[in-house]
């Protein structure tokens, strides 16, 4: 419990930096929307766009005039914001002990490795939940000068279920690269190149028919939006291909954690 | 009862096998002060985190009370103190909060040991750990790692930082927490402090111990550096036995010398001297002249 406080206290600027992040991400958002907003014109152009763009930008799904069609491009927008956050907070929470040389002292206290992963990763899930809480206040607030109906909450509701999900498998991932590398200066960016590497795949995987299969390597494949927003459930193939890399990952960070050596 | 038994520890780091001890064994008694010392990069510092298992083994092991330090890491470091040569604490915290957070790992109540050990070092609780000073920050390690009355009290460098003054309440510290039965591994390259506190010392050198003895055999066996300095000094008078490395320059003499004192003065006083300084040597010249 003390481990996971001083975690918590530790983040709270860095929470408050990206929940900053989220807040104007949110803010410059609607104040372009207020520009689309019951405009047909913007339709048209659209129109003209290349197909493959269209499709990237998931602009095919949503009609851009409405607030819901608004919130379903963004999708993938608040997708990386909140993946990010969770990546770095993931591989940072255990690798800034190295980066900082205060495992001299947080690991020759009576505690074992598997304790002080357990407790900093609920820490880091809980700022995740914390964050994705705050993003889902600002869209309801950022909404609520425009109008809105009852398809919207549930989209909003559900796309923040799968985003959740998100947040959870690159957490995880984040964890399991700050717990297994040697050279901790690296997990981060390491975690976030990842991240970056399977979001351009979620979109090489959508150009082409015969590239389809690299959406499973990509967890931005795995909730689409329009689906989201058509059947307002997520698809419980990819819940379980998620939960299996939480779970993979998380073991890795706790075995190679507790059988490495430090670095100091 | 040993509370440290080292046996055969070797220790290679990563793929390229940079050696860190090899083959290290050797046991600490209850209530000793054991003396740890070589020269920096020997494996001073490997051993320890070794036994904090910080890093484990290539082979061989290390046992604390008895228990293999690995296996039973956590357990066994309720009843230890350590303090690192550096020490490095959570930024923007307030000294009292970090030695708070530290306390709250351990079984038993250790706020009025706090505050004690607090006063005896002269330590401000209300200052951010980031605002110490060098030796302000070894002063918070060393109330961190005595706070919990432990059983086996590991120093690596201690006093590096700490002015005279500090020094001495540190050691007088430790002379109290060791008759009250806690037993210390001393790890230093000074040899003065060592030979001041320890009973027992092991000379670790090139991660192996070409050493280990007790501090009243070593000092009887100890060389003498001696320097004298005057006008036409005759340094053939000096060619002894006992006598090493004699050196004349600038009008000065310097060698090293071990066996009967007495004789020595009898030689100097032949000479026509201006200065004589007669000293312990420093371990560097220990480790190149008698070690090699």
């Amino acid at each position: 419990m003390n481990i996971f406080l001083r975690e918590l206290k530790a983040n709270r600027k860095s929470l408050l930096i990206w929940s900053g992040i989220t807040i104007l991400f949110v803010i410059i958002g609607f104040s372009k929307f207020s520009a689309y907003e019951g405009n047909p014109e913007l339709l048209a152009i659209l129109d003209e766009f290349p197909t493959p763009v269209i499709e990237a930008l998931s602009l095919k799904a949503f009609n851009l005039t409405t607030v819901t069609g608004f919130f379903g491009v963004m999708f993938s927008y608040f997708a990386l914001l909140l993946s990010i956050s969770a990546a770095m907070w993931g591989s940072d929470i255990i690798s800034k002990e190295e980066r900082d040389k205060t495992v001299e002292f947080s690991l020759t206290l009576p505690v074992t490795r598997g304790r002080l992963i357990t407790a900093k990763a609920l820490s880091a899930l809980v700022n995740s939940i914390v964050l994705l809480f705050v993003t889902w206040g600002a869209i309801l607030a950022g909404a609520a000068n425009y109008e809105t109906d009852s398809e919207f909450f549930s989209f909003v509701a559900i796309s923040m279920l799968a985003l959740f999900i998100m947040q959870l498998v690159f957490l995880a991932v984040g964890l399991f690269l700050g717990c297994a590398m040697s050279q901790y200066k690296r997990s981060a960016s390491v975690a976030v190149s990842l991240l970056l590497g399977t979001y351009f795949l979620s979109i090489i995987s959508g150009l082409n028919k015969n590239l389809e299969f690299l959406k499973y390597f990509s967890p931005f494949k795995y909730f689409n939006p329009a689906t989201l927003l058509h059947e307002s459930k997520v698809d419980m193939l990819y819940v379980g291909l998620s939960a299996a890399i939480v779970v993979v990952a998380m073991v890795g960070a706790y075995l190679s954690y507790s059988k490495r050596d430090l670095y100091i | 009862m040993s509370i440290i038994e080292v046996n055969h520890l070797t220790k290679y780091y990563g793929k390229a096998k940079a050696r860190g001890i090899v083959d290290v064994s050797f046991n600490v008694e209850e209530g000793e002060i054991f003396g740890f010392i070589g020269p920096n990069g020997a494996g001073k510092s490997t051993t320890i985190r070794l036994f904090l298992s910080l890093i484990y083994p290539s082979s061989g092991t290390a046992k604390i009370f008895g228990k293999d330090c690995i296996q039973f890491g956590p357990e066994i470091r309720q009843e230890i103190g350590y303090l690192p040569s550096e020490v490095f604490y959570y930024e923007g915290m307030k000294v009292l909060d970090l030695l708070n957070y530290s306390a709250s790992f351990y079984k038993k109540d250790c706020s009025k040991r706090l505050h004690e050990l607090a006063d005896i070092m002269e330590l401000d609780l209300t200052r951010r750990i980031d605002d110490l000073s060098y030796g302000n920050k070894k002063k918070v390690g060393i109330v961190q790692g005595l706070l919990h009355q432990p059983k086996l009290i590991i120093l690596d460098e201690p006093t590096s930082g700490l002015d005279p003054l500090m020094q001495r309440k540190f050691f007088d510290l430790i002379r109290e927490e060791n008759e009250r039965g806690a037993t210390v591994f001393f790890s230093s390259h000074i040899l003065g402090e060592v030979q001041k506190m320890c009973n027992r010392v092991a000379i670790i050198k090139e991660g192996s111990i070409i050493n280990i003895q007790d501090i009243k055999t070593m000092q009887q066996d100890n060389y003498k550096k001696i320097r004298i300095a005057g006008n036409g000094l005759d340094e053939t008078r000096f060619e002894v036995a006992g006598v090493n490395n004699l050196e004349h320059e600038n009008g000065s003499i310097n060698f090293f010398f071990k066996g009967d004192i007495n004789l020595m003065m009898r030689l100097i006083s032949e000479q026509e001297v201006a200065d004589v300084t007669i000293e312990e040597p420093t371990l560097e010249e220990i480790f190149m002249h008698y070690y090699e």
